[in-house]
């Protein structure tokens, strides 16, 4: 099958490739697979607390060229966007960019998963956050 | 959800306009090789109950069996439409036997016309549990690793006992998925046989759908530590 020149390029040369502290509480992690060809996709962000802006993004995926370039695309885009914009990045939107073929449009929507989960995973750590300070404050 | 209470059981014979029972083959009146039209499924088309274990044998014979009497070559002289009929016919049993006769095409066919197959991707790997994610990663993770080591110049002896080591975790987990499959197959076949309401049979398939997620994970995986071995 062809490989669009991008998918070659962001598959030959990912950016952002790499993890993140996991337990950092402005890290959100998100691992997701496709169960239809075995592939796994972690993409985690780094959210500045205080502008609410993703300053860093970093993937590891296994599987194939689509779902590499897809992750390495998606960590691109996610810098210098607030979360609720990354929230809105839209698996189509990443199929344009790289021209995926019909067949590789899961490789994609794995890819907004992983979005979605890191953020969701974010979220989550922030809300148990501010639940525990809160706790923690009568006892101060 | 069992289609056999809602689809119709008859079908009518457009030789001779009798009625046929749904999965005949040929009209039992005018004895004409019926078009493929609304008809039930692979297994009903070979004659076969819907359960998992299945005489190899005797799928063999029923599929020679069929597969002479729809030759096109006794349809040569026949009306166009007979002779679209016995294609249609040879080519849906080519389709039926090859699914039919391998034990993974099989379940996945059951899954498939019992309603349980995913509907879409996000559907299919949102099912995944993400423990099973997290090890999968891990041994990938490790895999890598251990190609790292060996493109450093470690021992074959140092990168092959790691690889021994990831593989067997993996590899018990390969053999206690295929005895899942085996006996969640059994207990579907059981249900068949005792006739068992909608919800026990819905659990099974679950259950064997589950065991479907993992599956192509175990198999890249044991694939990567095979290449890695062998390169
Ligand atoms: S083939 Fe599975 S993610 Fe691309």
């Amino acid at each position: 099958m062809a490989y669009s020149n991008k998918v070659i390029d962001h598959y030959e040369n990912p950016r952002n490739v790499g993890s993140l502290p996991k337990d950092d509480v402005n890290v959100g992690t998100g691992l997701v697979g496709a169960p239809e060809c075995g592939d796994v996709m972690k993409l985690q962000v780094k959210v500045n607390p205080a502008t609410g802006v993703i300053d860093d993004a970093k993937f590891k995926t296994f599987g194939c060229g689509s779902a590499i370039a897809s992750s390495s695309l998606a960590t691109e885009w996610l810098k210098g966007k607030t979360v609720d914009e990354a929230m809105a990045i839209k698996n189509t939107d990443i199929v344009n960019e790289l021209s995926l073929p019909p067949v590789k449009i899961h490789c994609s929507v794995l890819a907004e998963d992983a979005i979605k989960a890191a953020i969701a995973d974010y979220k989550k750590k922030q809300g148990v956050e501010r639940s525990a300070e809160k706790a923690a404050q009568p006892t101060a | 959800m069992s289609s056999s209470i809602s689809s119709p059981t008859l079908q009518v014979c457009r030789a001779c306009s009798g009625g046929a029972p749904v999965d005949a083959h040929f009209c039992p009146q005018c004895s004409k090789i019926l078009a493929l039209g609304r008809h039930g499924d692979y297994f009903t088309f070979l004659g076969l109950p819907r359960k998992l274990k299945l005489d190899a044998e005797d799928l063999e014979q029923r599929f020679r069996r069929l597969s002479r009497q729809f030759h096109p070559d006794y349809f040569y002289n026949a009306t166009p439409a007979e002779r679209r009929a016995s294609l249609e016919r040879s080519s849906y049993l080519n389709d039926a036997y090859r699914t039919l006769r391998q034990s993974i095409a099989r379940i996945e066919y059951l899954l498939q016309i019992e309603g349980l197959a995913p509907k879409n991707p996000q559907e299919a790997s949102r099912q995944v549990p993400p423990a099973l994610l997290e090890e999968v990663f891990a041994l990938n993770e490790e895999l890598d690793e251990i190609r790292d080591l060996r493109a450093s110049g470690a021992s074959a002896e140092v990168w092959k006992g790691r690889l021994e080591g990831a593989r067997q975790p993996i590899e018990a987990k390969r053999v206690e998925h295929e005895s899942q499959l085996q006996e969640l197959s059994a207990r579907w076949d059981a249900l068949v046989d005792a006739g068992a309401g909608e919800s026990d049979r819905r659990a099974a398939l679950e259950a064997l759908r589950d065991r479907f997620l993992e599956r192509n994970y175990i198999n890249n995986l044991l694939a990567g530590i095979e290449r890695e071995l062998n390169s």
